[in-house]
């Protein structure tokens, strides 16, 4: 139909133009200040040889599974929680909403400042921080994933919340007329049914971990040496700090596959093309 | 879904993609603007904005062309001023820190050559920077900034000792400061202020070597790396590291922003070595600790090396540079405000110790004069001067060099390993 | 529902309270303090100086231009997004054919897809249509890469809309444009609201693209003024944190005034 065709243009230029151009480019080799020149598949023989970028992928990985680890559990016990009628609930649900005032660039920045070692929190809390919190890889990943953990929590609280609320009493009613304790409610009734929030919560930190790129600048910048350089950074320093496109788009246009694969996957998984709802039965 | 009409959807999408970007390769840089028209003019975040602001304003106001100020923070400097040189928006004239980081703009055609005769208002070891490949291609628009020992005379005069003038001395101060819980060494490890570490290396190479060693690097060859001058410097910082001379969170401290400097001033470092702006830093954080508290003396000699001990490291100065999208004459024009009396004058009032030929009979005026007179005597006297090295290699080596030395510094290379990672940068 | 009061929650939540509020605190303790004495006591004391002076020069340094860039970019985004998707998504719904299938299965393959890889193809793509160092450079690309989630999120909200509601309008005679206007977008209101809210806080968070697609200090936006704060005021810890308080104040006033439309909206993002 015509009605989308504008919007479809719209998307080709800017977001899919862009994405074969990054294919284009990761055969050339560029300065950014001559013309590119093509250079057939030196940068992917140079890609598929270099440590660094296996490195990348591997801290990639290692991030955003600790960020999901950490933070669905932690995000999917405050919803539930906050969903709940108690007047308390309500107003500490207000307060915990803080962080997302934030933007990540923002947090970014007074993280670092209150990570200082000799002037910030872990100067007076060295039994939670360690003496030299980013001065090593396990440190310096740590660090990451509590400030994308402070920040990202209550969003995802949120979410749980929103569906929580959404669940009917008829069910707990039934389950608790059953005889079945708070537990077990929740592993058999909540759980099951913050299924489809769980999968959206999920495609969001996936998003983010193959983004999460202000964070890691202002936080760490790719260091200690190379240990927390996440695919998006290395692609940033090797295209502005090295003044290598080409093989930045290499490593762009690897990027870019991952992340094609996880929307696949995570797409089939979800259903969302066939957007089943949770409501069916009822 | 209709097979051909898919596969011509795809292509007819491919083939626009590619045109545009092709497309956009080609057409960057290119403006024509009168000779007598405005000027852009692009220089990076620091005290001394407000001289260089004046001189604009001055500029302006004798009616021959236009200037416009653009000041931009150090952290995005390098990357804002390629990706404009690479863009249709280029500046006229901009700030840089001369040598290899303007390679590329030469060899890209993007540079004016300048008058050979502005260079008799210049001391000659500042100008050697600016020139690329023969051609006068940046004129220093700043003061020196050798690198050198800051300390702090209170924690000195309290453990009654020197500053020192032998590596030996240092490393008997490191145990004498561990002794007493300072760190004796402020350093900023954090990755993003590993050109803090560079300066270590360095004084180091040059120390051992001697400064043909890096000339010869810079020229090209690669494999001095393996010069044994390289290994024992990454070992010697092993040991500084070990030892604690850097004290142990210094992986996580950052440069400026609550770090080494208020290290420094609060007294739990004893010394820092740092460029000669460290002071200006002190002054806006610490005033009293600047004026009466810090001390600065140069880097010791090392025994057994070839180097001589008068040998100085850091920035020679930083320059201006005009490209080929200026209005010619009035970027030109506003070129002769960097040795003008009011700039000079205005530069020493900030600190800075001006490289032109007419600085020396300001100097007495300088806000400390005794700090004005060490700096130029320092400069004046010494030898060679070598430049920061990731500004004289260019930031595509200097980028991986300086991981590689974060790497060392926190442990995770072992000097052997940093040498061959190094080597490994160029092949 | 349960009635006995669930005291281990209770302490979870008070623990996640401990971990929101002391680095707040921390924030808005350092801001208020004077360079030169913040870190005597450390970061979780009570100060012994106050001061606004923090505050004072962190808007002479032409924070509010920041401010204002920042909300034009979000504002633009919002409505290029709202105008793009709104009609995708409808026809996405109500489309059939292989045409309208393929758009739908091309925007969720869009959805994980990080704006920062193509970042370098998109560079030379706004220098080359002019936009380069203008708000638009940001504003363009941004609506692009947010509309694969409006896109979902409004067909999903849509697509709730009863078949039966859509034959009355037809029979009532009403053109595609009328049924839109009149029956979806009234009816699909709190999918819009998720939309407004999520394309407001991407361009809001919105850093990458700022960095490299503008230049001037006029057209800086939040996220890169702080940025630049970080090397600017080096040494001034207390300003920089004061204008990390400061940047959060747009969010906190349209929070303030709109607070159900702002978390329901965050809510929907979830989807039933």
């Amino acid at each position: 139909m015509a009605w989308a065709v504008p919007g479809l243009l719209f998307f080709l230029v800017f977001a899919v133009a862009p994405m074969v151009g990054v294919l284009y480019l990761s055969f050339t080799h560029w300065d950014g200040l001559n013309a590119p020149q093509f250079t057939g598949t030196a940068n992917w023989s140079r890609f598929f040889g270099d440590s660094q970028v296996w490195q990348s992928t591997s801290v990639t990985g290692v991030l955003l599974i600790g960020n999901i680890v950490v933070q669905a559990p932690i995000s999917i016990l405050l919803g539930v929680w906050a969903a709940g009628p108690q007047r308390n609930r309500a107003i500490l649900s207000a307060l915990f909403f803080l962080p997302l005032l934030l933007s990540t660039a923002a947090t970014a920045v007074m993280w670092r400042q209150l990570l200082d070692p000799n002037f910030g929190l872990p100067s007076k809390f060295e039994w939670l921080f360690g003496a030299n919190p980013m001065g090593t890889q396990q440190g310096a990943i740590a660090c990451l994933v509590l400030v994308t953990t402070w920040q990202f929590v209550p969003f995802h609280s949120l979410l749980y919340q929103g569906a929580a609320r959404a669940i009917p009493h008829t069910l707990y009613q039934a389950a608790a007329i059953d005889g079945a304790g708070r537990v077990r409610q929740f592993v058999h009734i909540t759980l099951p049914q913050l299924r489809n929030t769980m999968i959206t919560s999920t495609i969001f930190m996936v998003v983010g971990g193959l983004t999460a790129f202000d964070i890691v600048l202002l936080l760490t910048n790719g260091g200690p040496g190379t240990d927390t350089a996440i695919l998006p950074f290395s692609m940033y320093q090797t295209a502005f700090r090295t003044y290598d496109y080409g093989y930045a788009s290499a490593i762009a246009s690897f990027l870019l596959l991952l992340a094609t694969a996880a929307s696949v996957l995570l797409t089939k998984l979800s259903g969302y093309d066939k957007m089943t709802s949770t409501m069916e039965g009822l | 879904m209709n097979s051909v009409s898919r596969r011509w959807f795809l292509t007819a999408t491919a083939a626009t993609t590619l045109s545009v970007t092709v497309a956009g390769c080609g057409s960057s840089g290119s403006s024509t603007s009168s000779p007598t028209g405005n000027v852009d003019f692009w220089t990076l975040q620091d005290p001394t904005n407000t001289v260089q602001k004046a001189a604009v304003d001055t500029f302006n106001s004798a009616g021959k062309g236009k200037v416009s100020m653009t000041v931009i923070a150090t952290d995005g400097y390098k990357d804002k001023l390629r990706t404009a040189m690479g863009s249709a928006k280029m500046p006229g004239v901009f700030f840089s820190w001369g040598g290899g980081s303007l390679n590329d703009y030469v060899t890209a055609g993007k540079l004016v050559t300048l008058d050979t005769a502005l260079e008799s208002h210049f001391l000659p070891s500042a100008l050697a920077a600016g020139k690329v490949g023969g051609k006068l291609v940046a004129i220093p628009c700043r003061g020196t900034q050798p690198v050198f020992l800051f300390y702090n005379k209170k924690l000195f005069a309290d453990a009654g000792v020197e500053p020192p003038t032998t590596y030996a001395e240092l490393q008997n101060l490191v145990k004498v400061f561990k002794g007493k819980g300072i760190t004796p060494f402020a350093l900023a490890g954090n990755a993003s202020s590993s050109w803090t570490e560079l300066m270590w290396v360095e004084y180091l190479v040059d120390r051992l070597a001697g400064p043909k060693l890096f000339d010869k690097i810079q020229g090209g060859d690669w494999s001095q790396w393996k010069d044994p001058a390289v290994l024992k410097t990454a070992q010697m910082i092993k040991e500084l590291v070990d030892s604690g001379a850097f004290g142990k969170k210094f992986g996580s401290v950052n440069y400026g922003a609550g770090g080494t400097s208020t290290l420094l001033n609060k007294g739990k470092a004893a010394m820092v070595l740092m460029g000669s702006w460290e002071y200006a830093t002190q002054l806006a954080e610490a005033p009293d600790f600047a004026k009466n508290g810090l001390g600065y003396v140069a880097f010791p000699s090392v025994e057994g090396g070839k180097g001589d001990a008068a040998n100085v490291v850091g920035n020679p100065t930083n320059y201006l540079s005009v490209t080929t999208s200026a209005a010619k004459q009035t970027a030109t024009d506003f070129l002769q405000t960097t040795y003008s009396d009011s700039y000079v004058q205005g530069l020493v009032e900030k600190g800075e110790v001006p490289v032109t030929s007419n600085a020396a009979q300001y100097l007495t005026k300088a806000a400390d004069p005794a700090y004005a007179k060490f700096q130029y005597d320092l400069v004046q006297k010494a030898p060679s001067f070598t430049q920061s090295w990731d500004q004289a290699l260019g930031l595509t080596l200097g980028t991986p060099l300086l991981t590689e030395i974060q790497k060392l510094f926190n442990g995770q290379s072992s000097p052997e390993q940093f040498v061959s990672a190094v080597l490994a940068i160029k092949k | 529902m349960r009635t006995r009061p669930n005291y281990l929650a209770g302490a979870a939540a008070l623990v996640w309270l401990l971990i929101i509020g002391v680095p707040l605190y921390a924030l808005v303790n350092t801001a208020v303090q004077p360079q030169t004495t913040y870190t005597d006591k450390g970061p979780v004391s009570i100060p012994d100086t106050v001061t606004l002076d923090n505050f004072r020069t962190v808007l002479d340094s032409g924070f509010l231009q920041y401010i204002w860039n920042t909300v034009v970019v979000a504002v633009a985004t919002v409505a290029i997004v709202l105008a793009l998707a709104v009609p995708i998504s409808y026809a996405v719904v109500r489309g059939r054919g292989w045409l309208t299938k393929g758009v739908f299965r091309l925007f969720l393959l869009g959805l994980a897809i990080p704006s920062q890889a193509v970042i370098i193809p998109l560079f030379l793509i706004i220098n080359n249509l002019g936009f380069y160092d203008t708000l638009w450079g940001i504003i363009l690309p941004t609506a692009a890469f947010a509309l694969p989630v409006s896109v979902l999120v409004l067909s999903g909200g849509m697509r709730d809309i009863s078949n039966e509601l859509y034959e009355a309008m037809a029979l009532d005679g009403a053109s595609p444009a009328r049924t839109l206007l009149t029956l979806v977008v009234p009816m699909s209101k709190s999918a819009i609201a998720t939309t407004c809210v999520f394309t407001a806080l991407q361009a809001w968070n919105g850093f990458l693209f700022p960095l490299i697609m503008t230049q001037s200090n006029d057209n800086k936006v939040v996220t890169l003024g702080l940025y630049n704060f970080v090397s600017e005021y080096g040494s001034n810890v207390p300003a920089l944190l004061a204008a990390v308080l400061m940047s959060a104040v747009p969010i906190l006033v349209v929070y303030l005034f709109a607070r159900r439309a702002l978390v329901a909206g965050l809510m929907g993002a979830g989807g039933k």
